[in-house]
């Protein structure tokens, strides 16, 4: 056997070793339901670039609201069009409760590790990054009015300048609640105090689009808002103050999970482990203006410092009202009807 | 007995969509009388709850609502589709009638979501009828427009205009210009030839349009959900804010139920009092 031809058996054997033993889900894709527009960007520009340079699998997006997805999911319930979702803490409580994801085994995501306490949601599904719902309000447009309190959005002089969110009445049946010495076990002790904010309402908004819009143009000067969407408003130029009330903001948490029947729940726990990669949980918080659900994401000191962006553990414990996520999923739809009966109409 | 060689042709796709139809209004049902049980996907057991729950007043207030929001978009977008379709159909001038047909189908052309939040830019207080309005000192103070059933109605006429400018436009070709030609040969000037000629010939059109445009704007959504912003509900807001908001979707399944039945009988009712109307017409 010629030098030659041992060099070019070589060269094929090692490429042939190469391509056995190279990224093992190259081939792969993973499919991701999500929310559609800024969500999906986000993802795809952040944890899917991690996941692509860990594995070289692809991922393709299937995209939809919060309740259409959930219908899908229901209905392909043994053969699923996703391997991993996206979704709210207490909706991901309906899939659970309906058996759509897989329990989760945290040791094959070893970022998990440093997943702050709050983002552990239930065994089938964990959080990915959080925010608030709190006071925001254009201080050019309200300027005889201060906020500390949740109490303050009661001020008569907020006759008619209030929105609110039309798709979740939890945040302000939580806070009234609490306001009467209640919570959102006990909601109905604020029955009463929900009812005397009525005639601040100007309208209810019905997507962060339209939110967005109210602020922007004074419609609504004051809503319990995202802080997410005040942050996006805020860098387009509006003038917005957000609010910590002293009893804390509400603290949504959006989390993902692993869908039962998915034939690649290997790549999966991969792509979670992406999700929760303290580079990624950093990239995500300074994107969105957003809490990292992982305790060792360094933020950029600017975004770090805004209110509603929780960093250590204090401000976990202090700064966020958390309603129960399996309770809010089981008392959605009569909080929703009660607040449609009695505030909306 | 006439061969028809297309009719099995045409009846097939037509019967597969009836099928369709009629299995998604059977689960619709089905859906309105099983129980919502917290927390879960899965409907409960065979109730009738979900339709006693809707005697409540509120639900009655939103349906009043929805018929009388319906009714006033449907007689508005008439006073405002005849004019045109009227203009449409008598100029000769080519030019002229392909822009009428142009401004008047754009607006199809658009998402009823883009369209709406146009509205919001038009109609806010810091939009643009308030501001030219403040800019000619007409007022001192932004008037309210948003979140009204004015702002609402405005909207929703802009909506089913073009609907009714077609099937208007469609109407006035079909009326034989020469019993007006005969009226005014006898003396009638155009305003007595136009209300006792081409506007009673013209009832069909009026007839089908207002129909159209009510059952139209009945399930209107989006327009009501942003125009409105909670203030002005229409029933489809409703369905969304207690059903898919919250995941009941039996009870949500009830409302349209309830929604449905109380459509056709507003269309039953219109039928019945249209049908002097439809009679002068020539079709």
């Amino acid at each position: 056997m010629s030098v030659a031809l041992v060099a070019r058996a070589s060269l094929f054997a090692a490429g042939v070793c190469i391509m056995l033993t190279g990224p093992a889900f190259a081939q792969d894709k993973l499919t991701i339901s999500i929310w559609g527009g800024s969500w999906r960007d986000l993802v795809a520009a952040t944890a899917a670039k991690k996941f692509k340079e860990q594995t070289g699998a692809d991922v393709e997006f299937v995209t939809g609201g919060t309740i259409d997805r959930l219908n899908k999911a229901k209905l392909s319930r043994d053969n699923p069009e996703s391997d991993i979702t996206f979704t709210t803490s207490h909706v991901g409580w309906l899939y659970a409760n309906d058996g759509l994801y897989e329990e989760l085994d945290l040791a094959k995501v070893p970022n998990a590790a440093n997943l702050v306490g709050q983002a552990k949601i239930s065994p089938f599904h964990i959080g990915t990054w959080a925010y608030v719902y709190t006071i925001g309000y254009r201080p050019d447009l309200i300027k005889d009015v201060t906020f500390t309190s949740w109490a303050d959005l009661w001020k008569p002089e907020l006759k008619g300048k209030l929105a609110a969110p039309d798709f979740d009445p939890s945040h302000l049946i939580a806070v009234a609640a609490m306001l009467s010495g209640g919570d959102a076990a006990t909601w109905q002790k604020g029955e009463a105090k929900l009812k005397e904010l009525k005639p601040n309402f100007k309208a209810f908004y019905t997507n962060d689009a339209n939110s967005q819009q109210l602020i922007a143009n004074g419609e609504t000067p004051v809503q319990v808002i995202l802080s997410m969407n005040a942050y996006y408003m805020m860098g387009e130029g509006v003038p917005i103050k957000l609010v910590i009330p002293k009893e804390g903001a509400v603290l949504g948490i959006d989390t993902i999970g692993i869908m039962k029947g998915s034939k690649k729940v290997d790549l999966a726990y991969r792509f979670i482990n992406a999700v929760v990669d303290p580079e990624v949980q950093a990239e995500i918080a300074n994107l969105k203006k957003g809490s990292p659900v992982v305790t060792n994401a360094k933020l950029a000191p600017d975004v770090a410092k805004l209110p509603g962006v929780f960093t250590t553990p204090e401000q976990w414990k202090e700064q966020a009202i958390i309603i129960d996520h399996k309770l809010r999923a089981e008392k959605t739809a009569e909080w929703r009807k009660w607040f449609a009966e009695n505030i909306m109409n | 007995m006439k061969a028809r060689p297309f009719f099995w042709a045409f009846v097939t796709p037509a019967a597969l969509c009836g099928f369709g139809l009629a299995v998604a209004l059977a689960a619709l049902f089905q859906f309105s009388l099983r129980a919502y049980v917290p927390g879960s996907l899965e409907p409960g057991g065979f109730t009738l709850e979900n339709f006693a729950a809707l005697m409540k007043p509120l639900y009655a207030r939103v349906f009043a609502e929805t018929v009388w929001i319906s009714g006033v978009t449907a007689i508005c977008t008439l006073l405002v589709g005849y004019p045109v379709a009227f203009a449409l159909v008598r100029t000769k001038r080519r030019v002229l009638k392909s822009a009428i047909l142009i401004i008047v189908v754009t607006p199809l052309f658009l998402g009823e979501v883009v369209r709406t939040y146009s509205w919001i830019v038009v109609l806010g207080n810091n939009g643009f009828i308030n501001a030219v309005l403040m800019k000619v000192g007409l007022i001192a103070q932004p008037i309210q427009m948003m979140f009204t059933r004015f702002g609402v109605i405005a909207a929703l006429v802009h909506v089913t205009l073009p609907i009714m400018v077609i099937m208007l436009a469609a109407a006035l070709a079909h009326i034989d210009r020469d019993f007006e030609r005969a009226a005014e040969s006898l003396g009638a000037g155009p305003v007595r030839t136009f209300l006792t000629i081409t506007l009673p010939l013209s009832a069909p059109g009026i007839v089908a349009g207002l129909t159209t445009a009510f059952a139209w704007t009945f399930s209107a959504f989006a327009t009501p959900q942003l125009i409105g912003g909670g203030q002005v509900n229409m029933l489809s807001n409703l369905v969304y804010q207690l059903g898919f908001a919250s995941f009941n979707f039996p009870f949500a399944a009830s409302l349209s139920v309830a929604g449905l039945a109380l459509t056709f009988g507003v269309l039953a009712i219109l039928r019945v009092l249209s049908r002097p109307l439809e009679a002068i017409g020539p079709h």
